[in-house]
């Protein structure tokens, strides 16, 4: 009997090792029936020296989270962050699959996240609608070949309500970016990655592009994700908006992602 | 004149079944159930397709192995790393009933069948215990057995320093409708 293939096209695996990297969302989406819990950290600041262990005894932040796949396109999330107390509620959607024929060259997503500051102020006493901030992202990405994939992700972060400081010029509600984001795999459980978030157009005044450089282990239930970033936060409308280290004055943070994979049924 | 017509197509369709000699699904149901310690999981497809013809007693099943699902994305792709599907895509079984079977009987009868099973790119010679049924819809087929993954050279996964046992235990079952062979 001549051997058929049962599907002879799909979907390109893998295109990046989980849903992000440092704290850039990639193309990824959990499949359906499958959870991804996720505990993302880093550390203080690494030019705090010897006597801060490199920003280790500097506090952690983190962010715990969790995404569940409600069919192979489309994942929704829910994370909660010590950074403010922020709770943000997240999902992406697989609009096109790169297909392992070319005949789709690339894989595009559109991840929407809405953030809730919940922190108590004690200067103002903000409504629900205040305590808002929004990310939309569209992602475009390539596995080039089995070790190699790119993925660039325009986006835009809003927040509602911004705190003026004094001598401080009028900062934007509304600011735009690019993410660059890739991957290298060393072999079928390491890689390397990497992205970087430059503003476009207008930013906050005293800001500087946020980057990270990951090492990434996958051992089949989990992914660790080693890395050096410069901004502190795990959501990229932070990121965008609030990085302001240099990594050129040595002002990186150590961190670490562990996502653990689960099926719920099949 | 209606239960007539009934009765007719009903000795039809079992007289077509009875008189078939050559039988094939490409919807058979293939399982395997494997250990970690503290763990197990189990992968199934339902692409496994067989042929079996009475006649000269001859089988032959197959599975396109990036068809099974451990209900975890990530496990699936190790899996797949494992048996090197891009180069070894199929587990295939090709052989013969080496005991008797009677297609008038429908209970079901046990049989022995003898023959070459591949995977990974080696072939062995396996006797694999199972059942034959004859049903109004068709043949139904069970077997199952245990496959060691050394000898296939499939060095098994380790999941999180964890190494998956060497022992696999499969489970077939397909109902084969007849062919118009």
């Amino acid at each position: 009997m001549e051997r058929k293939r049962a599907v002879e096209d799909g979907p390109v695996e893998d295109i990046f090792l989980s849903g992000s990297i440092a704290g850039i969302s990639t193309v990824e989406a959990l499949p359906a029936k499958n959870l991804n819990s996720m505990v993302m950290h880093n550390f203080g600041l690494f030019s705090t020296g010897i006597e801060n262990f490199f920003g280790i005894d500097g506090g952690a932040a983190v962010r715990l989270g969790i995404d569940y796949g409600l069919t192979d396109r489309w994942d929704i999330g829910i994370g909660r962050s010590g950074l403010e107390n922020t709770v943000d509620l997240r999902t992406k959607y697989v609009l096109l699959h790169q297909l392992k024929s070319d005949k789709v060259p690339v894989q595009i997503a559109f991840k929407g996240d809405i953030g809730i500051t919940t922190q108590k102020e004690r200067r103002f006493d903000y409504t629900f609608t205040e305590r808002l901030n929004y990310l939309g992202s569209l992602m475009i990405a390539r596995k080039f070949n089995e070790n190699f994939s790119l993925q660039v992700s325009p986006m835009v972060a809003h927040f509602n309500t911004l705190v003026l400081e004094d001598g401080v010029p009028t900062p934007n509600h509304t600011t735009f970016g690019v993410g660059i984001s890739g991957r290298y795999k060393l072999n079928n459980r390491k890689a390397f990655a990497f992205e970087y978030l430059p503003v476009v157009g207008d930013r906050n005044p005293g800001t500087i592009n946020h980057m990270a450089i990951s090492y990434e282990i996958d051992t089949g239930g989990h992914v660790f994700q080693l890395f050096m970033m410069t901004g502190q936060w795990f959501t990229e409308q932070h990121l965008l908006t609030r990085t302001d280290t240099n990594i050129l004055d040595m002002d990186f943070r150590f961190g670490f992602n562990i996502n653990r994979f689960f099926g719920i049924g099949k | 004149m209606k239960k007539l017509i009934t009765t007719f197509l009903f000795l039809f369709i079992c007289s077509n079944v009875s008189n078939a000699q050559e039988y094939m699904s490409e919807s058979g149901t293939a399982i395997f159930h494997s250990q970690v310690p503290l763990h197990s999981f189990t992968g199934s497809s339902d692409f496994l397709t067989g042929l079996v013809n009475l006649e000269d007693g001859t089988i032959d099943f197959y599975l396109d192995l990036t068809t099974l699902d451990t209900g975890i994305q990530k496990r699936d792709r190790d899996m797949k790393e494992t048996l090197e599907t891009g180069k070894f895509p199929f587990a295939e079984f090709f052989g013969s009933l080496s005991t008797d079977f009677n297609p008038n009987d429908t209970s079901e009868q046990p049989v022995k069948v003898k023959g070459d099973f591949k995977i990974h790119g080696v072939s062995r010679e396996v006797t694999i215990d199972g059942t034959l049924q004859m049903k109004p819809e068709g043949l139904l087929v069970t077997a199952n057995w245990v496959l060691e993954l050394e000898d296939y050279d499939i060095v098994p996964p380790s999941l999180l320093f964890v190494k998956v046992d060497q022992e696999q235990k499969i489970e077939i079952e397909a109902l084969l409708k007849p062919t118009n062979n």
